[in-house]
């Protein structure tokens, strides 16, 4: 065992150094900002796909008054990198042919490819995507409830879903726990 | 400004020379012998199958304040790792690795949530398989074992469990009482650091606690509810340091940074035990103790003349090589399972059916906790209240025993715990659970995250003989050596007891005013709680037990086995404590005795 493996911090040093680097946002988003300059082209979807997921994954989790939606969240791009590193091939042909049935939903219900219609009109497409939720049957319901898994999941572990969204307080350095004491 | 700890050198492991005591793994049971030996001033040789990793390795696995959009698969493995799924378990059989495409296949904890942080400490399953009855068997190879990532809960056992069977006529007595063990719960408590209230329960002995940790609002609330229904909710009495130790320099307090309860656990400044930053980094700065990882044991060696252990073999995990350690006395505690595979290893002239086992029980009796029925609720007026700081703690509550106390159910024996938690969480469950999407969608998500409470049952597994573990005749692992082959399922006892988990939970939520989202009632695959037990346990008889009350081989007198194999029940009680202050027990006899000259 090297001098280096038995170094360790004494109490009060190693909070506020750890204090320090939580609370630096400049430190969390440089990374952030490089991650965005190399996502120009898709991994694995192509631009016309990307750009269907990209929609699909807003219309879900929407910007609203309290925050940012997906699209800013770049969940599509997070989807779009796991698929392209997923050791089976399953969930690509899942993903690829499930766009396809978003399209052909829209034909069907639209006369119009998805990205064409209006956003009325592509809010019904998911709206009956979405319909048999609770116990989807067919294979655009099926792929509703994949779609909505990975954007949730998404966006739920992105800075701007668990910072600006849910406002979560935790994962930060405590003098004292927080709560009622067991009396 | 840092200060730096004086670096203790670890000796070269020195194979000619006969060690006072070799101890056989570095967990729990291993590090805490390894400790208490070696602070007595024996010379001792610890064995690790594994590799170590140092602090700093360690810390950088673990990195428990990364948030999951830090890293590149949000805490997720690389994708050519996989790891068995809930439904695998039921389906397959063992080996559950045999013909997987994946590169490394690990068992199911390492699907939780940031995984990637412990994928270095979880086997892969392609090197280590078994057979037989299906089980989620979850094993970690290296420096301290699964104290790397353990649950944290510590409980100690009492007398309605050390004399059950006495109670109720099912088993065997345990051949101690708790005021043999109770000092021993104290030193550990002393020594390590334990977070907790005190309830004065005769079932439920209170430790020294340190700073305890503290309940949310919807926790507080059912607290006070099950308190009218004489059942108790008391904070997570979590085995972490909440105060500074002293005499440890090796591990910092808790910050409540939570990470503990995300992942599949590991604390990057060791607050939480683990066994190298709490026993054995201090068992090294006496210089009585000499480490070997890489050193996967294959054999308990006999002296031919004595029928005595002398040492043990072992091979080299990375190169394959084989060597030999000699000691004057063994000590076992590879882990509940590995070190009855290790005795069942072990044949001689003097033990054809392997070492320490006469009585034909080792293997035997193997127990554990049921899981898997719980509850989930929505605390409604937690809804769309402002943001609290809810999961900043190594735990939520625990529930503690409430059957076959004062009454006697009807339909089983023993009992069951609950752990659980309430409040806000870095990963909003609801999200998955919440119908719809759009604008409405996002808001509810928002609005319901924080309002959820839930809890799940940890129930004792009767020990009973028919349930056990033995070679496979022809399955070996990547070392060549024979695994084990599982003969283990779930009785009556136990469904029956997990029927009435499920309905208790709906009571108490009910009582408690709680809406009751969900109720499990499916039990989770056999050994899902980790908790495994008993196969090579202690008693007072020689021909229905393998060790004595001091964990010594009814057998072999200097052959001991100090984990969770030695237990004689399971209790419904996490046994990570109860293993620490068997071993710490059984160590100051092995030392006395082996002054005495008796070993």
């Amino acid at each position: 065992m090297d001098d280096q493996a038995r170094e360790q911090l004494s109490e009060s040093d190693l909070s506020r150094r750890e204090m320090l680097r939580l609370t630096s946002a400049a430190l969390i988003a440089a990374p952030l900002l490089k991650a965005e300059a190399q996502s120009q082209t898709p991994r694995f979807l192509t631009r016309e796909e990307f750009a269907l997921l990209d929609e699909l994954s807003e219309i879900i989790i929407p910007a609203d008054e309290h925050s940012p939606g997906a699209r800013t969240a770049k969940v599509a791009e997070y989807i779009d990198f796991t698929l392209s590193e997923s050791f089976t091939d399953e969930p690509r042909k899942v993903w690829r042919d499930g766009l396809k049935l978003v399209d052909a939903l829209s034909q069907e219900m639209n006369g119009k490819p998805f990205m064409q219609a209006s956003p009325d009109e592509r809010i019904a497409v998911v709206t009956r995507m979405a319909k048999g939720e609770a116990n989807p049957r067919q294979p655009e319901e099926k792929f509703f409830a994949e779609l909505k898994g990975r954007v949730t999941y998404a966006y739920y572990t992105s800075e701007i879903g668990i910072q600006k969204e849910l406002e979560y307080k935790g994962n930060t350095y405590l003098k004292e726990f927080v709560g009622f004491d067991a009396k | 400004m840092f200060f730096k700890i004086t670096p203790t050198q670890t000796k070269e492991a020195d194979l000619s020379k006969v060690y006072d005591a070799v101890v056989v793994g570095s967990g729990a049971a291993g590090g805490m012998a390894a400790y208490v030996l070696a602070t007595k001033g024996l010379k001792v040789l610890l064995l690790e199958a594994g590799r170590q990793y140092t602090i700093n390795e360690i810390n950088d696995q673990l990195r428990s304040t990364e948030w999951p959009y830090e890293h590149p698969r949000r805490g997720a493995m690389p994708f050519d790792r996989h790891a068995i799924t809930f439904n695998e378990y039921n389906f397959r059989q063992p080996p559950y690795a045999q013909d997987s495409p994946y590169k490394h296949v690990h068992s199911y904890v390492q699907s939780w949530g940031g995984s990637d942080y412990s994928k270095n400490i979880v086997v892969d399953e392609k090197d280590h398989p078994y057979t037989g009855t299906r089980y989620a068997w979850v094993r970690a190879r290296l420096l301290g074992g699964k104290t790397n990532i353990w649950g944290r809960l510590a409980l100690r056992l009492s007398d309605y469990d050390f004399k059950a069977a006495s109670r109720d006529g099912y088993g065997v007595d345990w051949p101690i009482s708790y005021k043999d063990i109770a000092p021993y719960y104290d030193k550990v408590d002393l020594l390590l650091g334990i977070s907790g209230v005190k309830e004065n329960l005769p079932y439920l002995p209170d430790s020294i606690f340190q700073r305890p940790t503290k309940l949310n609002a919807s926790e507080i609330s059912l607290r006070q509810s099950l308190a009218r229904m004489n059942r108790v909710l008391t904070p997570y009495r979590a085995g972490v340091a909440t105060e500074k130790l002293k005499h440890n320099k090796y591990r910092n307090r808790c910050y409540g940074r939570g990470a503990c309860n995300r992942r599949a656990g590991g604390c990057d400044i060791h607050a939480a035990f683990d066994s190298p930053t709490g026993l054995i980094y201090p068992a090294m700065d006496t210089g009585n103790l000499t480490l070997r990882t890489n050193a996967t044991v294959s054999e308990v060696l006999v002296d031919t003349n004595t029928g005595n252990a002398r040492g043990v073999a072992f091979i080299d995990t990375e190169t394959g090589r084989s060597y030999e350690a000699k000691a004057k006395v063994v000590v076992l505690a590879a882990s509940t399972l590995e070190s009855a595979r290790l005795m069942l290893l072990s044949k001689s002239r003097q033990h054809p059916n392997g070492i320490g086992n006469s009585s034909g029980h080792v293997g035997h009796n193997f127990c554990e906790h049921i899981m898997g029925p719980g509850i989930t609720g929505l605390v409604k007026d937690r809804i769309g209240k402002p943001r609290t700081l809810d999961d900043g703690r190594p735990g939520g509550f625990y529930v503690a025993r409430f059957r076959n106390l004062t009454e006697k159910h009807p339909k089983f024996i023993r009992g069951y715990g609950f752990e659980g938690g309430g409040g806000m969480t870095m990963f909003p469950g609801n999200a998955i659970e919440q119908p719809g999407f759009g604008k409405d969608y996002k808001k509810r998500v928002r609005d319901y995250a924080g309002a959820f409470i839930e809890m799940g049952a940890f129930g004792e597994v009767l020990a009973r003989y028919e349930n056990y573990v033995d070679l496979d005749p022809t399955v070996k692992d990547k070392w060549g050596i024979p695994v084990l082959r599982f003969h283990y399922q779930f009785g009556d006892n136990e469904k029956r007891m997990a029927e009435d988990m499920a309905e208790s939970a709906k009571e108490m939520f009910e009582a408690a005013g709680i809406e009751i989202v969900g109720v499990s009632r499916n039990v989770l695959t056999e050994g899902w709680s980790i908790h495994e037990l008993g196969t090579a346990r202690m008693g007072n008889d020689p021909k229905t037990s393998v060790l004595n009350q001091y964990q010594q081989s009814h057998d072999v007198k200097n052959l001991f086995v100090v984990d969770g194999s030695s237990h004689a029940s399971a209790a419904n009680q996490n046994p990570t404590w109860t293993i620490m202050a068997l071993a710490w027990r059984s160590c100051d006899y092995l030392a006395d005795e082996l002054k005495k000259g008796n070993l």
